[in-house]
């Protein structure tokens, strides 16, 4: 091990990684150790984890040294530090949601999407923090405290995947998962400086993440360069005899065409969602300097208005909580979890289980869920909410046929100071305005950096929609703009 | 309960009467959402898995040999099969439920708008109070013997069945009393087709036919093994009474725990009479859930339906809509086998059998395969003595051990070979219970036994001669009396005569013989 070349292990990529150990620059067991060793140094200021698993780590480690010792060929992410949203179930870790409900729930089986990534090589660092179950998009809604972004500690990293989005935004790790219901890898994406995909839906096995909104749920990655998300969408894409829902369509290789550029490429702007009202003007310059970039580079850029979309927001508030509701029903205090004590009977077992062992936003989309479903109130609000779904997928549809991609911010504002929409739900709801459509239509997304705020310095990410299954064109723009715009994503970490 | 309380009551009020029919589908290997065995009892918990337990982020794949054995007992009564269909979420919360929702089918269900024919004759045609009247337009058929009425089938669909509790310190095992309650999730994800049938049933014995009728036609489609001792195949029935001529339904009250068909039947005849009760005595029937006690023979309240939950079906987001081809619908068509109803007419067809008994063989497939091995073996001339011993003898002999077919110790062939050794006077029919009870104890073929023990009938003429001389030389006084009338003597020779041959006798040949020089 070379220390210069470690010193900066913070900004190494997947590639450099699995590069360094094939060339016998630092070893496996070398990269484990670098990462705990930024962990050590930043976590207790941002708390990204909600448990560190070096064991599995330095086993994960030994097992690649020993195939560079053997002078066997390493997998395509052979030593890349790892971490995971804790809702993603791993064998010798607990699986929490951030929530008390499970804070001492242990994993029994592996989410098919982690061992797919561990398959690959990588290494599990550990187990990241996140509004509980997924439930909101700051990480404040975490039982275990929140996350803090590595570009101002006074502010949230997004949500819900806060914790993996943050640990790969200050370097703890070099790549992450996060789940995607209605935004939640995107705009913690967006509001930390990273490169943040949500898959289409079905392209990557839901089996073993802990539901939220099934229909809505896609497992995808944090990173620091495209290069790397494509990478690891290689890993863990693909039909899962787990998941019912996955789909048995090809998968090409992500990493193909990267490099290949924008040229002659159909790029639509959504005009209504950019000048949408709740939108910071900081925002929309970096989203128009984005276009015209891409414009420059030889893509063909057009607008294009989806009034349907407009209505996410409100079908996305009734199918996500119902799903919810039902999702989290199974966690009753009678087979694992939290269990009050000295119920009176089984009743009281649930009720005062449940009361106890979620928080306060978790009880209120479990109530939003029962409500929509209840019998003489299904019709009007879970049927309308399909419906509208149906609508805007077929929106996207038609917008599909105009355009290879879509253009839109990630989110309306740059991080928030922690505490600032604690206590407005409908205003925290809002962050997921451009992200939530495209749970709803089941298309790909991803956020790339695209601009620092000239007045915080912190980071604005843009968000280039897909078609069903097309991430590799989506991938290819995504790169584009990233190697025209060669910003510097390093975030300052200040006060630590 | 006394038959002529219910007939008495049904001259007064007509009974409609629906069916609920879960029947587990335990013949498949693998449960519905995952790939844990299905089997009854066991250790508790130790056949399931993260899926069938429900642990956090567990998901169900759908097992497409159950869709496709519903499918099949969908064609099986005639249904029309969905070209369109998905499962449902059905949200409740119990601690034998390891989600709190059932996955189940709601408003698409697989199969529907079918119906099954069912046969009533004997003593349970007196309930049919109407049957002069016609009345109904499921009449189908009416002779001397009793009548056909069709069912209507609504629907099935198919779900997946929950733990089961153990409550411990209560009394039977019920949950009053108990002081804490274990749960066993071994059943918990097992295949469970329900079907509900149309409100056409008008009496107990209407319904315990339409069971029976159903259980064959599933054991015959290989589905199930429909016990409803074991409870792989629970009935529940929705009843209620209303005055003869009145158009508009009563309440009704559902009925459960009715475990054999003729608890079945007791139990709807019960409570037939108790809502008929109620409102001479100016009451009224409450909708609610009763359950069953069949020792005390008779429904008590569990639930009321009014404060019943409200299940906030929803589409199963985990799993994708089913959309059936003709193609591959007319794919499962192919397979059905021949069903009870056309395997009974084909066995009085080919084999000369009395309807009754042909219906009896066809009601169980299995055991129907075993006389149809059997009598290819003996040749269709002795398929009336070898249905006698299937339903004789053999049938007591398996419910006398408890067992089944399978572990049999008598097999096909080996009754086949005694019906044979019967029929070509080998042994005598009498000889021949002796074989057989040897037969199930030793397994031995009859052949052997026969042998064996020196058991061969003697049809030589000579030698019965011989043997009815000696009795009428040793027994003067009884030649005498039957000469001078008393012609009952007969029996008494015969019998002199089987002892004096040890038994191996041909009776009809002795009997011949001995009425031949008695009359000379």
């Amino acid at each position: 091990m070379t220390v210069s070349s470690l010193s900066d292990f913070s900004q190494l990529s997947a590639r450099a990684i699995r590069d360094g150990i094939v060339s016998g620059e630092f070893s496996a067991a070398e990269i484990a150790s670098a990462a705990y060793s930024r962990i050590d140094a930043l976590e207790p200021d941002i708390h990204a984890f909600n448990e560190l698993t070096p064991q599995l780590a330095e086993e994960a480690a030994a097992r690649i040294d020993a195939k560079v010792a053997a002078g066997e060929l390493l997998p395509p992410l052979a030593g890349v530090p790892a971490a995971f949203k804790d809702n993603m179930n791993l064998v010798g870790t607990h699986t929490t949601c951030s929530s008390r409900i499970l804070k001492n729930y242990q994993s029994v089986y592996d989410c098919s999407a982690v061992r797919r990534l561990l398959d690959a090589g990588a290494l599990p660092i550990g187990k990241c923090n996140m509004d509980e179950f997924a439930f909101g998009s700051s990480t404040e809604n975490s039982a275990f405290g929140p996350t803090r972004n590595p570009w101002d500690l006074d502010r949230v990293p997004g949500g819900s995947s806060g914790g993996s989005a943050a640990a790969v935004a200050a370097g703890m790790v070099t790549v992450s998962l996060g789940s995607d219901t209605g935004g939640s890898i995107r705009q913690p994406g967006a509001l930390t400086g990273t490169v943040a995909m949500k898959p289409t839906y079905g392209r990557v096995s839901r089996y073993g993440i802990v539901a939220f909104a099934s229909s809505l749920d896609q497992i995808g990655p944090f990173t620091r360069s495209v290069e790397d998300a494509a990478m690891v969408l290689n890993a863990i894409a693909g039909h899962d005899d787990m998941d019912a829902t996955s789909v048995r369509e090809a998968v090409p290789d992500f990493t193909v065409g990267l490099g290949d550029g924008v040229k002659g490429l159909r790029v639509g702007v959504v005009r209504d969602m950019v000048d949408l009202e709740g939108c910071a003007p900081e925002v929309r310059a970096a989203t128009e300097s984005a276009l015209a970039t891409l414009a420059t580079l030889g893509a063909e850029v057009g607008e294009i208005d989806l009034p349907m979309s407009q209505h996410g927001l409100a079908a996305y508030y009734i199918i996500g909580p119902a799903e919810a509701s039902s999702n989290l029903a199974r966690f009753d205090g009678i087979r694992y979890g939290y269990r009050a004590p000295d119920a009176a009977d089984v009743l009281d077992l649930y009720m005062r289980s449940r009361a106890e062992g979620f928080g306060a936003e978790s009880i209120r989309r479990i109530m939003l869920g029962t409500h929509a479903l209840s019998s003489g109130y299904y019709d009007a609000y879970y049927g309308t909410a399909q419906k509208t779904r149906t609508l805007i997928t077929r929106e996207f549809a038609a917008a599909f046929e105009r355009f290879d991609v879509l253009i839109t911010p990630t989110a309306p504002t740059v991080a928030f100071k922690i505490g600032e929409k604690a206590e407005d739900p409908l205003s925290m709801y809002l962050s997921d305005v451009y992200t939530i459509p495209l749970n709803l239509a089941g298309l790909p997304g991803i956020s790339v950096p695209c601009a620092k705020s000239a007045t915080t310095g912190l980071p604005i990410g843009v968000q280039i929609i897909g078609n069903h299954f097309d991430e590799s064109t989506m991938l290819r723009v995504a790169s584009a703009l990233e190697a025209a715009l060669a910003l510097d994503m390093t975030p300052p970490l200040t006060g630590i | 309960m006394a038959k002529d309380r219910l007939t008495e009551v049904l001259e007064r009020y007509e009974a409609v009467i629906g069916l609920e029919i879960h029947t587990e589908l335990t013949s498949l290997n693998s449960k519905m959402f995952c790939g844990c065995p299905v089997a009854f009892g066991g250790e508790p918990n130790t056949r399931v898995c993260p899926v069938c337990l429900g642990l956090p982020g567990a998901l169900p794949v759908p097992n497409e040999a159950a869709v496709e054995a519903t499918v099949l007992a969908g064609l099986s009564v005639e249904c029309a099969i969905a070209p369109y269909s998905q499962f449902h979420r059905k949200q409740y919360f119990y601690p034998d439920m390891p989600k709190d929702y059932q996955i189940s089918q709601y408003d698409l269900p697989f199969c529907g708008f079918g119906h099954v024919d069912i046969e009533v004759d004997g003593d349970g045609v007196a309930e049919r109070i109407d049957l002069d009247a016609a009345v109904s337009a499921n009449l189908l058929e009416r002779d001397s013997d009793g009548y056909v009425t069709r069912i209507g089938v609504t629907r099935i669909h198919l779900e997946e069945d929950t733990g089961k509790m153990v409550h411990v310190g209560g009394s039977e095992g019920r949950i009053s009393g108990a002081d804490h309650s274990l749960v066993d999730f071994n059943r918990a994800g097992t295949p469970l087709m329900e079907l509900v049938s149309e409100p056409d049933i008008r009496t107990p014995e209407e319904a315990r036919r339409f069971a029976q009728k159903l259980r064959s036609i599933f054991l015959a489609l290989g589905i199930s093994d429909c016990s409803m001792e074991e409870g792989s195949m629970r009935v529940d029935g929705n009843v209620s009474v209303r005055p003869r001529g009145q158009v508009e339904l009563g309440t009704k009250s559902e009925i459960k725990n009715m475990n054999s068909f003729k608890t079945l039947h007791d139990a709807l005849a019960y409570e037939i009479v108790r809502q008929a009760d109620e409102i001479d005595a100016g009451g009224r029937i409450v909708q609610e859930t009763r359950h069953y006690d069949v020792g005390a023979k008779r429904t008590s309240a569990l639930r009321s339906k009014e404060e019943a939950h409200d299940y906030r079906y929803f589409p199963e987001p985990d799993m994708v809509p089913f959309e059936f081809t003709p193609e591959w619908i007319e794919g499962i068509r192919a397979r059905l086998p021949e069903l009870p109803d056309a395997r009974r007419d084909r066995f009085v067809r080919d084999f000369g059998l009395p309807k009754g008994d042909a219906r009896t063989l066809a009601a169980d497939a299995s055991f129907a395969d075993f006389f149809e091995e059997a009598v290819a073996l003996t040749g269709p001339s002795l398929a009336k003595p070898l249905v006698n011993w299937a339903l004789g003898d053999f049938s007591a002999y398996l419910n006398a051990e408890g067992i089944s077919l399978g572990e049999s110790r008598v097999t096909s062939a080996m009754l086949a070979e005694l019906v044979e050794l019967i029929g070509d006077g080998t042994i005598s029919g009498k000889q021949g219970k002796v074989v057989f009870v040897e037969m199930t104890t030793s397994g031995d073929a009859p052949g052997a036994i026969v042998a064996l023990r020196g058991m061969k009938q003697v049809s030589d003429s000579d030698a019965i001669e011989a043997a009815v001389d000696r009795v009428m030389a040793a027994s003067p006084a009884e030649v005498a009396n039957y000469r001078a009338g008393k012609t009952t003597l007969i029996g008494w020779f015969v019998g002199q005569v089987m002892r004096e041959m040890k038994g191996q006798g041909n009776p009809g040949l002795v009997n011949e013989v001995l009425a031949r020089k008695l009359d000379a």
